[in-house]
């Protein structure tokens, strides 16, 4: 049990990281297409499973990895040029190490730390790895020797130059409100209620979320500020001499970039593995009712999604009989979960504890997932901004915006704590 | 007069404070998706080829054909070679013979396309005299094992069946 609570954590962030990024870039590609009223990849299958498309992302994955290593002959740099991609994609990586994904749980009197590296400098963890990423790009596209890449990395620079200062300063007056920077003690916070409205970070200080969601954006170079990538005029910017798993690695460290700060915004604006108005306490005391609902939910939704497969899933590929597997896959498992929940609904054993952890487990996936569509809605939706655009956005909006918020917010925590 | 003063956009607080506007865009983006995950069918994409395309008309520059003559139903092609000649591919291969139904004076003995060669630009349909071939097959997948395959003889170009009303070839 020590061991399995201790690793967990850290198993939880491999996954998250690496494991979704398949799902991730399906998503991308699935949801862009249903935006554009089109169909999106759906066609690649193992033995007549498609996983509703699931597996086409794997296969790119394959293809990048068996690609040919190729090393262009005019880099002088070997080692940068090689380098610099794995800087990109560790730096996305760590950055996942410090978010929590449920409460401190404490069994026979210790605690365990559910997050990967029990830290209270979550805050700086997080701004400093997610900083570096860009430097991954940065000595990319100067290792390159080209003149798209250095232009793409410039751009880098100036932008995240810009946004890094908006970015800390939005936090900063996080920092004031929750007056910690232990990320874990933040969510703790967002569980308090103000009057009816759950005290999430979004609602007492909607105007740090936008510029954090803003800066998020534009730190992890997506749409609308991949000016970095801009292939109408600068080729494919800092990765236009990059190849086989060298891009793979700066394609799936945008996507762990963009799931990294996803679970920040989550963890700080949208109150982590928290449900509205249940702290930990709460639902480990009414644990029994809670499993109760989400049976309901559970049986609820499989049912919608069941039908739903039904009209959606017409064309049978060769193989399986794809709707069948579903259809009992799905049966199966909600009535094994079911089970599962009920023998503890009812009051038999008694692992509440771990059960409220695996619970704030979903709860953070299903919030997490919903910033990655966000993240893809945004991006489908709007143009990427001009050069000069995001830097007169960064330097002249953002930043005084957010410099004025620290002023407010300082103000109204002080004039709070000298009111009691 | 004849001025027209182009009204600009982007200068009031509310344009400029951008994110309305980037909020109506993603309300229509959105509407999209849930519009198309609810229902699929909507959408334009054909899955083919569970679904065949549905709007082949008989302009479309499918598989060649070699026409009938309306009379006795026999060839209509006189082995004038114009088709050959006016073939950029190179790939219409023709032996001409002698015809003795009194029909006509000639006919072709072999008459090959390589459809592997063809590039479908349709000239041999242009250059021909006597409508005697023809591209309103709305043919538009040819599926062989070997190269062989794609090599249509007479006998196969005349039994492909054009999907226009004129069967026959027109020329008097
Ligand atoms: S379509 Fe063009 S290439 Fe093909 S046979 Fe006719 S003339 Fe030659
Ligand atoms: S198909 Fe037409 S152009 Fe070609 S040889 Fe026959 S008659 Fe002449």
């Amino acid at each position: 049990m020590n061991t399995v609570l201790i690793l967990l954590p850290l198993i939880l962030t491999i996954l998250f990281s690496l494991a979704t990024v398949p799902i991730l870039v399906w998503m991308e590609r699935r949801v862009a297409a249903l935006i554009q009223d089109r169909l999106g990849p759906n066609r690649c299958h193992i033995n007549g499973i498609r996983l509703g498309g699931i597996i086409q992302s794997i296969a790119d994955m394959m293809k990048l990895v068996f690609k040919e290593e190729f090393l262009p002959s005019h880099i002088k740099n070997k080692f940068y040029y090689l380098v610099a991609p794995s800087i990109a994609f560790m730096s996305a990586f760590l950055t996942f190490m410090v978010i929590p994904y449920a409460d401190n749980i404490t069994i026979n009197d210790k605690t365990y730390y559910m997050q990967a590296l029990p830290t209270d400098l979550g805050v700086l963890w997080f701004l400093a790895f997610a900083g570096l990423g860009v430097y991954g790009i940065i000595l990319g596209g100067w290792a390159s020797h080209n003149k798209y890449a250095i232009l793409g990395s410039m751009r880098a620079t100036a932008q995240v130059i810009g946004y890094e200062v908006a970015m800390g300063l939005s936090l900063v007056s996080m920092l004031i409100t929750y007056g910690t920077i232990s990320l874990n003690e933040m969510v703790t916070y967002q569980s308090q209620s103000f009057f009816i409205i759950p005290a999430w970070g979004i609602v007492i200080q909607p105007i740090a979320t936008i510029i954090f969601i803003i800066t998020a954006f534009a730190e992890t170079n997506r749409a609308p500020f991949d000016a970095a990538e801009g292939e109408s005029e600068i080729v494919a910017g800092y990765h236009t001499e990059y190849g086989a798993m060298k891009f793979g690695l700066y394609f799936v460290a945008e996507y762990i970039a963009m799931a990294a700060s996803g679970a920040l915004i989550v963890t700080i604006f949208l109150g982590g593995y928290q449900l509205p108005y249940l702290n930990t306490a709460d639902l480990i005391n009414n644990f029994e009712l809670v499993l109760w609902l989400i049976i309901a939910f559970a049986v609820v939704t499989s049912l919608m999604f069941l039908k739903w497969m039904k009209s959606h899933n017409i064309y049978n590929t060769s193989g399986l009989d794809e709707k069948k597997v579903y259809a009992t896959l799905i049966i199966g498992f909600t009535a094994f979960a079911i089970l599962l929940m009920s023998y503890y609904a009812l009051g038999f054993g008694h692992a509440s504890a771990v059960g409220v952890m695996i619970l704030q487990f979903a709860i953070f996936t299903v919030k997490l997932f919903f910033l990655h569509f966000v993240f893809i809605w945004v991006r489908w939706t709007l143009p990427r901004f001009r050069y000069d655009q995001t830097q007169k956005l960064g330097w002249n909006i953002l930043l005084p915006l957010s410099l004025a918020n620290i002023f407010i917010t300082a103000i109204v925590v002080v004039g709070v704590n000298y009111g009691n | 007069m004849g001025i027209k003063v182009v009204e600009r956009h982007g200068n009031t607080f509310k344009e400029k404070l951008y994110l309305p506007a980037i909020f109506a865009g993603m309300k229509s983006t959105l509407k999209h998706f849930t519009k198309n995950l609810s229902d699929a069918s909507n959408i334009p994409t054909i899955c083919y080829p569970e679904e065949k395309p549905t709007d082949i008309t008989p302009r479309y520059r499918g598989v060649h054909r070699l026409t009938h003559r309306e009379e006795d139903d026999s060839i209509a092609c006189v082995a004038c070679f114009m088709c050959a000649t006016a073939c950029p591919a190179n790939c219409i291969e023709i032996v001409a013979t002698f015809r003795d139904d009194g029909v006509d004076e000639k006919m072709p003995a072999i008459f090959n396309i390589d459809l592997l060669e063809c590039v479908f630009c349709g000239y041999c349909v242009e250059a021909c005299p006597c409508d005697a071939i023809r591209m309103d097959s709305g043919i538009y997948s040819v599926i062989g094992k070997v190269r062989e395959d794609f090599i249509y003889n007479k006998a196969k170009l005349l039994s492909i069946k054009g999907i226009s009303k004129e069967e026959y070839s027109l020329a008097k």
